[in-house]
């Protein structure tokens, strides 16, 4: 059963996009209970894909590949799941600020997070205060995630974690920020919870802040 | 040689005869609120009308006394030409295109009339215009697109990226190639329109791919494009390029205009003898948020380092107090 899940780990890692639902249905078919598959194959595959991107050994390229690979196995295996099989780590709702059309740092969290367990609403990009607010509102996540490639926006994230706060809308929520231009130091002055460099440490991060 | 801006930007780019005091300037945007307000003109109308566009690059040097012009304020303007829908923004917002028109990898037709597209003819008029002003007196800057950042725009930069990353080469090898002409003609054009020096920015970025991804699919291209265009070309990649600085001297480029992640001493020690370096005053931390008494230790700590022409990392916030702009200016006036 280990080498089974090595594979899938190791086709992930790896990138095999084209030979992951195969080496997944080998496993669903041996009996393999699908958290496993999940836990043991696939998330594991994506916290060694984070290690190496942290490294500098693989870039944005490659862990696209590998969430790619990941997303297709993942697809296979999901529906097998029954419920409260694989509860969520938390809700995390992600966007990148106002004026802001960059996507890639952010999509890519995304894939780490949901590849590490949680449930990822994603808002997309240019995202007025208002539409945050709402949707913050409606959807009560337990983390927000903003993101920034120009440092022209870095100003419309400032002001976001600002006016999210005076609305006393972080009593229950968290708010985690990252980007090419955001250094932990702006992020302290800006009141954030947490600052992730990359990918790999906005997991670490979101784990802290829900306190796993 | 007489100290004027375009002297000594110009010997600067060559390496050559140093002034009474470092050149200052930026081959990408210095436009904020302040000279907006200070200027009376505004995005989007000074990405769109060839007059606006001049006179807000023409405020840099005449009230700010930075060395250079430089007109194109966005990084859309060949995108627009090929075909993309710019939204071209506003006093608060850059431009920016959500629309890839050829995210399928299909083959790219560069149209005829490329270099008669409004999003074309406008930076050239604005050349022209700011030739007619400041040629001679103030150097000015063109800014062209490379293939890799045009790529990014025609097939949108996460799917263009993928393939990369699962090994699709030769579908990457063939886009960035068509795109080379572009990147030709507008490099050209713009030296032929009143240009001094063209800044190319490919944003291969040490953020986005690693040296070797550089090195396969980038550096052939770039020794081309370097060989090919006849006018100095500075290069411009945001990020940390730290690990791929000595490729960008072996692709030709008389200069490197760098970001703050890079250490000046670090880039003038492993490729300063070879090319212009331009920069690398930080942007969020120093120039938007910080003071004009922090903005004055970088940009010493550059020149002390050894870089050619001080100014920005990169084009800067909107919101970047005008007194932070001006701290790099009186710096530099303290000479050497």
């Amino acid at each position: 059963m280990s080498e089974l899940l090595d594979t899938i780990k190791e086709a992930v890692v790896n990138r095999k996009r084209k030979e992951i639902e195969g080496l997944v249905s080998d496993a669903i078919e041996a009996g393999i209970e699908p958290v496993l598959i999940i836990n043991k194959g696939l998330i594991e595959a994506m916290d060694v894909v984070g290690e190496q991107f942290a490294a500098d050994d693989i870039f944005v390229p490659e862990m696209l590949a590998s969430a790619l690979a990941m997303k297709l196995g993942l697809a296979k295996v999901k529906p097998l799941l029954k419920t409260g099989d694989q509860p969520s780590l938390g809700t995390v709702l992600m966007g990148t600020v106002r004026g802001d059309m960059h996507d890639i740092g952010k999509n890519i969290v995304n894939m780490m997070l949901e590849g590490a367990g949680f449930t990822v609403v994603d808002l997309g990009v240019d995202l007025t205060l208002e539409k945050l607010m709402e949707e913050i509102e409606n959807l009560k996540p337990d983390i927000l995630g903003l993101s920034a490639l120009l440092t022209i926006t870095l100003p419309e994230m400032e002001r976001a974690v600002l006016e999210i706060g005076e609305k006393g809308l972080r009593k229950n929520m968290k708010i985690m920020v990252g980007g090419a231009p955001v250094s932990k130091t702006f992020a302290e002055e800006i009141g954030a919870d947490g600052h992730g460099e990359d990918a790999a440490e906005a997991v670490t991060l979101a784990k802290r802040l829900m306190g796993k | 040689m007489k100290s004027t801006s375009y002297n000594l930007i110009m010997s600067a780019l060559y390496k050559g005869m140093k002034g009474e005091r470092p050149p200052v300037g930026n081959p990408t945007s210095i436009v904020c609120h302040g000279l907006m307000d200070l200027c009376g003109i505004s995005f989007p109308e000074a990405h769109l009308e060839p007059q606006a566009m001049a006179e807000l690059a023409l405020a840099g040097h005449e009230i700010l006394g930075f060395d250079t012009v430089m007109p194109e304020y966005s990084v859309d303007q060949e995108a627009a030409a090929l075909g993309c829908n710019v939204d071209w923004g506003n006093r608060d917002r850059m431009p920016d295109s959500r629309h890839f028109p050829y995210e399928d990898f299909s083959d790219v037709k560069i149209p005829e009339d490329f270099l008669e597209k409004p999003s074309m003819r406008v930076v050239l008029d604005a050349l022209s215009i700011l030739r007619r002003h400041v040629g001679g007196k103030a150097a000015i800057i063109g800014k062209v697109m490379g293939p890799w950042t045009l790529s990014y725009h025609m097939v949108g930069t996460q799917n263009f990226l993928l393939q990369i990353g699962i090994e699709e080469k030769e579908i990457v090898h063939r886009m960035i190639r068509q795109l080379m002409p572009a990147t030709v003609a507008s490099a050209r054009a713009q030296f032929q329109a009143g240009a001094d020096i063209v800044v190319l920015a490919d944003h291969a970025t040490g953020n986005l791919v690693s040296p070797r991804h550089y090195e396969e699919f980038l550096l052939p291209i770039h020794q081309e494009l370097t060989s090919t265009i006849e006018g100095p070309l500075i290069l411009h990649v945001c990020g940390n390029c730290t690990d791929r600085l000595e490729m960008f001297a072996d692709a030709g480029f008389d200069g490197y205009h760098f970001e703050w992640q890079v250490d000046a001493k670090t880039a003038v020690e492993k490729i300063g003898h070879r090319m212009c370096l331009v920069g690398n005053v930080n942007n969020p931390e120093v120039l938007y948020q910080g003071t004009p008494e922090d903005v004055y230790k970088q940009v010493r700590y550059a020149i002390k380092a050894g870089v050619d022409i001080i100014g920005p990392e990169c084009a800067i916030p909107l919101s970047t107090p005008i007194e932070n702009l001006k701290a790099i200016v009186s710096a530099v006036h303290e000479g050497y």
